[in-house]
């Protein structure tokens, strides 16, 4: 199978590698492979080479089956690669650590815990004081909307404000790099547009790393400095796209901005040849 | 003030006892035989039981088998399941050797146990402890396969050990499982306890009741029916009110979400 290269155009062009050497994490040819019977062999990802700088909010996008949750999973830890190796500031990732926050689209919340019980957790896991990651854990759960929520269980929450919390929970501990797995991929469009612009509010406040799994093109425009656009069966890098848009990012300004919505039109567009390509092999 | 539904509901556990005691009675009266008393007759010997002091020391005796019994096989039983449901190895081995113990009544085994230690205390509190142990481990077990890897991952990257997590997240995760097995032992707990007694005659609430089998009284035999079931219901009712304060969280009547995202 031969991948078409995707046309160059104005506002979608590959990057090269010439970005200052700020990199935090560094993918090396990584594969993944996984045995689904005796006989067969399923390649969710093929050589994989990819890097990212401090501060970036990077969007991994694919159709599903294209192995993007598994490269997250492999640079949270929490998967090892077939071959290839994922550093994360030159130290290559041997398991899971709190320098790696994950937020996942099934929210994983501790059901037995409160939502500030949930938050607290890994700063008293850090041993930060109990005042202190109390203090620390109000003031969070105040800026992701849920003040007044604090002693309230997970199953008495809605699906928007469980994962509020989950984000929370993992920006609790200070990871360096946030690993987002189709975090907003369960909630329903209205809750899905007021969860992306408040997570755009904190993190124009900080600029922690982010990695961002979706299948959504505008999701990934709308947040993203950076798109990786991934195709399926194996799992390769198709195309990494500089989303150049100002920021701060405001949704109703950038709807009617016409270069987000050619960076949209040239994404989905790939996309569909992708399609053509792989359904004609 | 109570609603005539909810006073209804109260009252529905009462009601039926009475009905049961009801029919009991009428056939009784109407069958005439000697070895089904009247339900008046039986609950009249029920305080000639438990003022008797020989019969209350055999009873409490038979609780504090149960209690010991049911207590070790809990703290036993729950880390082997856990271990079980989050380590297939563990699973692989103990599998198996639980997959031939559970169809075999306990009781059976008891002939073979008493060869080996008797027919006092540590043979009928083993035979207890077999009864509670697989139910407990089977749920345990079921229990921790099923609590969410990225729940687990999360505790991961917040720096949880494995053996942390283990304590910290697939035992309060798999709680509300477990204590379903804990109920079930419980209920198996008593049985045991009183078919234990019945095989080795020595002492206990199984003792009272099949000596009076034996000895033709039949208002004792019933009486201690009655007694052995109030002893279920009550421990039962303790134990569900333990259950429900431990797993709050995650009971039906908090799964109304609030509708804000």
């Amino acid at each position: 199978m031969t991948i078409v290269p995707a046309r160059s155009s104005e506002w979608v062009r590959p990057v090269r590698s010439q970005e200052p050497a700020s990199a935090i994490i560094e993918i090396d040819l990584v594969s993944q492979v996984f045995q689904t019977s005796a006989r067969k062999d399923h390649v969710a990802l093929s050589e994989i080479s990819l890097t990212i700088e401090e501060g970036a909010f990077v969007s991994i996008l694919g159709p599903s089956g294209c192995g993007k949750s598994t490269l997250l999973y492999i640079v949270g830890g929490f998967v090892s690669p077939t071959s290839g190796s994922a550093k994360i500031k030159g130290h290559a990732i041997t398991g899971p650590g709190p320098d790696r926050g994950p937020v996942f689209q099934e929210f994983a919340l501790f059901p037995w815990k409160t939502v500030l019980g949930n938050v607290m957790y890994g700063p008293r896991q850090q041993g930060v004081r109990a005042a202190e990651a109390e203090a620390q854990s109000r003031a969070l759960i105040e800026m992701v909307g849920l003040k007044g929520y604090e002693s309230f269980y997970p199953k008495e929450l809605s699906g928007g404000m469980k994962q509020r919390v989950a984000l929370a929970r993992t920006l609790a501990y200070h990871p360096e790099v946030l690993l987002m797995d189709e975090p907003f991929g369960a909630l329903d469009a209205h809750t899905r547009t007021r969860l992306q612009n408040d997570l755009l509010n904190i993190w124009e406040r900080d600029r922690k790393t982010v990695l961002f799994v979706t299948h959504s093109v505008d999701e990934a425009v709308f947040l993203s400095d950076k798109v990786v656009m991934m195709s399926k069966s194996p799992g390769r890098i198709r195309e990494v796209i500089d989303i150049d848009l100002p920021r701060p990012r405001r949704r109703n300004e950038l709807l009617l901005d016409p270069r987000y919505q050619k960076y949209v039109v040239d994404i989905e567009r790939m996309f569909d040849e992708s399609d053509e390509v792989g359904s004609a092999s | 003030m109570m609603s005539s539904a909810t006073l209804l509901r109260r009252a529905a556990p009462v009601l039926a006892c009475i009905g049961l005691l009801a029919v009991w009675q009428v056939a009784s009266l109407a069958l005439k035989n000697d070895s089904l008393p009247t339900a008046t007759e039986a609950i009249r010997a029920i305080p000639d039981i438990l003022g008797d002091k020989e019969s209350l020391i055999n009873i409490l005796a038979s609780l504090r088998r149960m209690a010991i019994g049911f207590g070790v096989a809990v703290l036993v039983s729950i880390p082997l399941g856990l271990l079980m449901g989050r380590s297939r190895g563990v699973a692989a081995f103990f599998n198996p050797l639980l997959m031939v113990i559970y169809p075999v009544p306990k009781a059976a085994l008891m002939p073979i146990i008493m060869l080996w230690l008797g027919v006092g205390d540590v043979t009928k509190t083993l035979v207890i402890f077999l009864g509670v142990s697989l139910p407990v481990i089977y749920h345990s077990f079921e229990g921790a396969k099923a609590v969410e890897e990225k729940m687990l991952w999360s505790g991961a990257a917040m720096g949880l050990s494995p053996a942390q997590r283990l304590v910290r997240i697939v035992l309060p995760a798999a709680l509300p499982e477990i204590l379903t097995g804990c109920r079930t032992g419980l209920v198996l707990a008593l049985i045991t306890m009183i078919t234990s007694e019945m095989i080795a005659r020595q002492s206990g609430a199984g003792n009272i009741l099949f000596n009076a089998l034996d000895m033709g009284q039949y208002d004792t035999v019933f009486a201690m029916i009655i007694i052995v079931g109030a002893m279920g219901i009550c421990l039962d009712a303790i134990f569900e009110r333990v259950r429900a304060r431990l797993v709050r969280w995650s009971e039906p009547q908090f799964d109304m979400p609030l509708s804000f995202s």
